[in-house]
């Protein structure tokens, strides 16, 4: 399979070049995938795909275009790649955009990354259909469940890339998530809702479907009876998978793409403190089984282990070719990989007992953040946290302030990263957070 | 009589036999019904950045997505491929939902069906060439730099699709639309004393190109400017509860959220959302009409026939304060024995239809803005938005407000940016307690995001002032 879509893309880079295209990129995929949702006994929706497609990255005199179709017939996708070599000639030349150095091509790792789990390949609709009911049974085990609804989904896909100056790469992956989606009756009208899904590139390791509806039963009932609690000021513990989005944000502030275009708020920083000193991140793209895990980025760049933040001092940006160019920056890769929480210590009990008061977020609703300043402002669900444990559920509650303030308020960081997650958060202790509520 | 042939037959390269041999194995193990959804859909985009036009893209796109419904079971597959075999491929995957068969149905004979004409426009996207849309974006940079000469960074983007869709049903039905897509999107960073700030605006809808004057142009870029430049001097509002009052136009972003989604008739169907048991009973003051309409043209919202191949209508969600009635797809309308209100929609032919908004609004009601403003000792004027959310069940919904300003005791003392609000839906239509009379539908491209799938629509809003929404701020 690998080689046949490296073959299909050798020869659309042939035809883009027959055109007309000094240079040309072909990126083909495939993949397959089933879904299974289950709903009140019975299965509520089935969907199998199969789908392909082909991108064409186009440099033709000085200019640059980006395409892409799913029609791979020889006989339309010739004239669609002349068709959009004629439209690229219609741009304007821009100094900047070229193909990667090949140079950069150089020193790709030989490394096993395990990213395709063979077993999935025997998973039957029978077992499908069994998971589903164990994850539903555990889901609905109480009288104000409203409505519970399961699934299962697993997909498996392929994809080559190859440049006209001498990269090629084929990669395989699979992925298999299931979880359920919980409704419970609370009070006259209020009907909150929670859910858990895992998952990742293997089965290999992830709590049985009956232990995930459980937790996703779990995680609703802990919400009913969320009241407001008043706006204030004080200890704010985010948890891991709240975590995720929390510091995700951060990430595109530190792509020279924001930066060059005057979006980012950390344009300064590099080699400076942006966050407390207990913070220190890893980007790995070598961990085996990760889905972020890869051997080149998208730009054909082999990839690094990189350090991110040391210490709380910012060490890398991610610099692509196109704005380092535009920078004069040396490129280092355009976007993350698995993103590595190190040094970390204790669990959310053990915090809990150390912070005493305050608040606990486990999720965000809405919200937004302005990157180029860091100002954020978001809504969010979670508990007092009352003798060092949580105590009622709260909602209706915003957190508000700036990126550059939040992070040096940052004051611990956990060793409990949800294992399968490739921004891999663990429960965070901000001090001192703005909390806008009743 | 019907007629056996079709443009869109040639297009897709299918004949009515065929329709019919793949909706009969479609029902082949027994199901009430079934539908083929084919598309093909033609899309570009262009980007203006420091000057120059430096980045373009094209795209194909073409399937067809084959349903099979039992009840409110859906057994769904796809293929990219339009020949015979690999249609009846997917369609037996599609037919597994059907584990017993049930009462056979057979598909009926097709017969081809009209419909409204909501966005024709002169010269489909397909017939613009790359040359024609490029003045668009200079023209805009051109504009913005005029209005504002010092800005560190101007973007300009634009972006047309070109749509066809051929739904043929086991009831019998044959219908297509010829869907048209249009938006161009100014962004601005500026900075003052080291500081920066960015901002956008855009226009969007099933537009062709002549809708593009220069003087929407320079409105939009008037916009762009006007809202970056005033973050300089905007602050955080004050935390906590305060009453808020909503712009004319884009402010649609709370009933889109408070409302709309709490009344897609899946989420009542299945008892999840708060509205569940709401129907018929008074949920805001007489002065709240709230409406969710396929029918404005030209709209992102606007909708010919809906993803099922139903007709479209102007749905009444809220009427004079009485919940009136849910957005309905062809399941939730069979559930609840009612007509399908033509809200069925999905994001491309690998998606399964499911009721969603259109264009949601809010009608005009009897009061003028300053007379709103003036009733404010302190509050919020909520302007432009980047981003809502809610949870069906609980009620709590969000939106941000990029821009706003403070109200001080009746009259508007300073901008303000960057701040959450969250309310809970059915406390805060209760809250409502002044509507003016000035209703405008945004013009900016709004997209709805449900269960993974993304969808066009539109939303406006008159002012109106909401008694008590939680503002996140600063300094409680």
């Amino acid at each position: 399979m690998r080689e046949e879509l490296l073959e299909q893309a050798r020869t659309a880079v042939d035809m883009a070049k027959q055109a007309g295209a000094d240079d040309a990129v072909v990126g083909v995929s495939r993949g397959r995938s089933i879904d299974f949702a289950w709903r009140e006994g019975k299965l509520e929706k089935v969907q199998e795909d199969t789908s392909r497609g082909l991108g064409l990255n186009l440099y033709v005199d000085g200019r640059f275009s980006r395409h892409s179709t799913n029609d791979l017939d020889p006989d339309r996708l010739r004239p669609f790649i002349a068709e959009a070599v004629a439209l690229t000639r219609l741009l304007e030349v821009d100094p900047f955009r070229k193909i990667t150095d090949p140079k950069l091509y150089e020193g790709r790792q030989d490394i096993d990354l395990d990213l395709v789990d063979a077993s999935l390949v025997n998973l039957t609709r029978e077992v499908r259909t069994q998971w589903c009911q164990e994850l539903a049974d555990a889901a609905s085990a109480h009288d104000d469940v409203i409505s519970a609804t399961s699934g299962v989904a697993n997909a498996h896909g392929v994809s080559a890339r190859v440049s006209s100056n001498g990269f090629e790469g084929a990669s395989e992956g699979s992925s298999v998530w299931y979880g359920s989606e919980v409704t419970v009756s609370d009070g006259p009208t209020k009907r909150p809702e929670a859910w858990w899904w895992v998952g990742g590139s293997h089965l290999e390791g992830l709590p049985s479907p009956k232990e995930t509806g459980a937790e996703a039963l779990r995680r609703v009932l802990a919400r009913r009876g969320a009241t407001k609690a008043p706006s204030s000021k004080t200890t704010m513990v985010v948890d891991p998978e709240a975590g995720a989005s929390l510091m995700g944000r951060i990430f595109g502030a530190m792509s020279a793409g924001a930066i060059q275009q005057k979006r980012s708020y950390l344009a300064d920083q590099l080699g400076k403190s942006i966050t407390s000193d207990v913070l220190t991140l890893t980007d790995d793209p070598f961990r085996p089984r990760m889905g972020a895990s890869r051997l080149w980025d998208g730009e054909g760049i082999a990839t690094k282990k990189r350090t991110v933040i040391e210490g709380g001092v910012l060490k890398t940006f991610y610099v692509d070719t196109y704005y380092g160019r535009k920078l004069g920056w040396e490129p280092t890769t355009g976007s993350p990989s698995n993103i590595v929480f190190e040094g970390g210590k204790g669990d959310l009990a053990s915090m809990l007992g150390d912070v005493g008061e305050g608040l606990y977020v486990n999720s965000w609703l809405g919200g937004n953040a302005n990157m180029t300043t860091g100002d954020f402002s978001f809504g969010l669900r979670g508990h007092v946290i009352r003798d060092g444990a949580l105590a009622e559920p709260i909602s209706e509650m915003n957190v508000t302030g700036n990126y550059a303030e939040l992070l040096q308020k940052l004051v611990r960081v956990g060793d409990d990263p949800v294992p399968w997650s490739t921004f891999r958060t663990p429960t965070l202790v901000f001090e001192g957070i703005q909390f806008s509520g009743a | 009589m019907a007629s056996t042939t079709h443009p869109y037959y040639d297009w897709f390269g299918v004949d009515e036999a065929m329709l019919s041999k793949v909706l009969s194995e479609a029902l082949g193990r027994g199901a009430d019904y079934a539908d083929l959804y084919f598309e093909h859909s033609r899309s570009g985009s262009l980007t203006l950045e420091d000057g120059i036009i430096s980045r373009a893209s094209s795209a194909v796109d073409r399937g067809v997505g084959i349903r099979v419904v039992v009840g409110d079971q859906t057994g769904y597959a796809y293929s990219e491929d339009l020949d015979l075999p690999s249609m009846l491929k997917a369609a037996r995957t599609a037919a597994t939902i059907a584990q017993v068969s049930t009462d056979e149905v057979p598909p009926q004979t097709l017969t081809q069906r009209g419909h409204a004409d909501l966005y024709s426009i002169d010269r489909n996207w397909e017939d613009v060439g790359v040359a024609e849309k490029l003045p668009l974006l200079q023209q805009t940079e051109a504009f913005v730099r005029a209005i504002e000469p010092g800005l560190e960074k101007v973007t300009v983007a634009w972006a047309d699709s070109d749509d066809r869709v051929l739904i043929a049903t086991s009831d019998g039905r044959v219908i297509a639309d010829r869907r048209p897509m249009s938006r161009l999107w100014c962004s601005v960073a500026a900075s003052k004393d080291g500081e920066v700030q960015t901002g956008s605006s855009n226009v969007a809808g099933r537009h062709g190109i002549d809708w593009y004057t220069d003087e929407r142009l320079k409105t939009m870029c008037q916009e762009a400017v006007d809202r970056t430049m005033i973050l300089f001097e905007a602050r955080r509002p004050p935390a906590g509860e305060l009453p808020v009052v909503l712009d004319a136009g884009a402010s649609g972003i709370l009933l889109h959220e408070a409302v709309g989604h709490g009344m897609e008739a899946d989420f009542n169907r299945k008892g999840t959302s708060i509205y569940s048991t709401m129907i018929g009973e008074t949920v805001a003051p007489e002065c709240v009409t709230i409406v969710d309409s396929a029918l404005h043209p030209f709209e992102r919202g606007a909708l010919n026939i809906d993803d099922e191949g139903n007709p479209t209508e102007r749905t009444v969600l809220v009427e004079n304060g009485v919940m009136r009635t849910y957005l309905h797809d062809r399941i939730s309308a069979k559930h609840y024995g009612v007509e399908s209100t033509g809200s069925g929609r999905r994001e491309s032919f690998r998606h399964v239809p499911m009721p969603r908004m259109r264009c949601t609004y809010m009608e005009s009601g009897e009061h003028d803005r300053d007379e709103i403003i003036e009733s404010v000792k302190l509050g919020i004027v909520a302007e432009t938005f980047t981003n809502g959310q809610v949870q069906i069940g609980a009620g709590d919904f969000t939106f941000y407000i990029k821009n706003g300003w403070l109200i001080e005791d009746g009259k508007v003392t300073a901008p303000i940016k960057d701040c959450n609000i969250i309310g809970n839906g059915p406390a805060a239509l209760k809250d409502i307690s002044m509507v003016a009379s000035d209703m405008k539908l945004d013009t900016g491209g709004w997209t709805c995001g449900k269960e993974g799938q993304r969808v066009p629509v539109s939303q406006g809003m008159p002012t109106v002032l909401v008694n008590k929404l939680t503002v996140g701020g600063v300094d409680a």
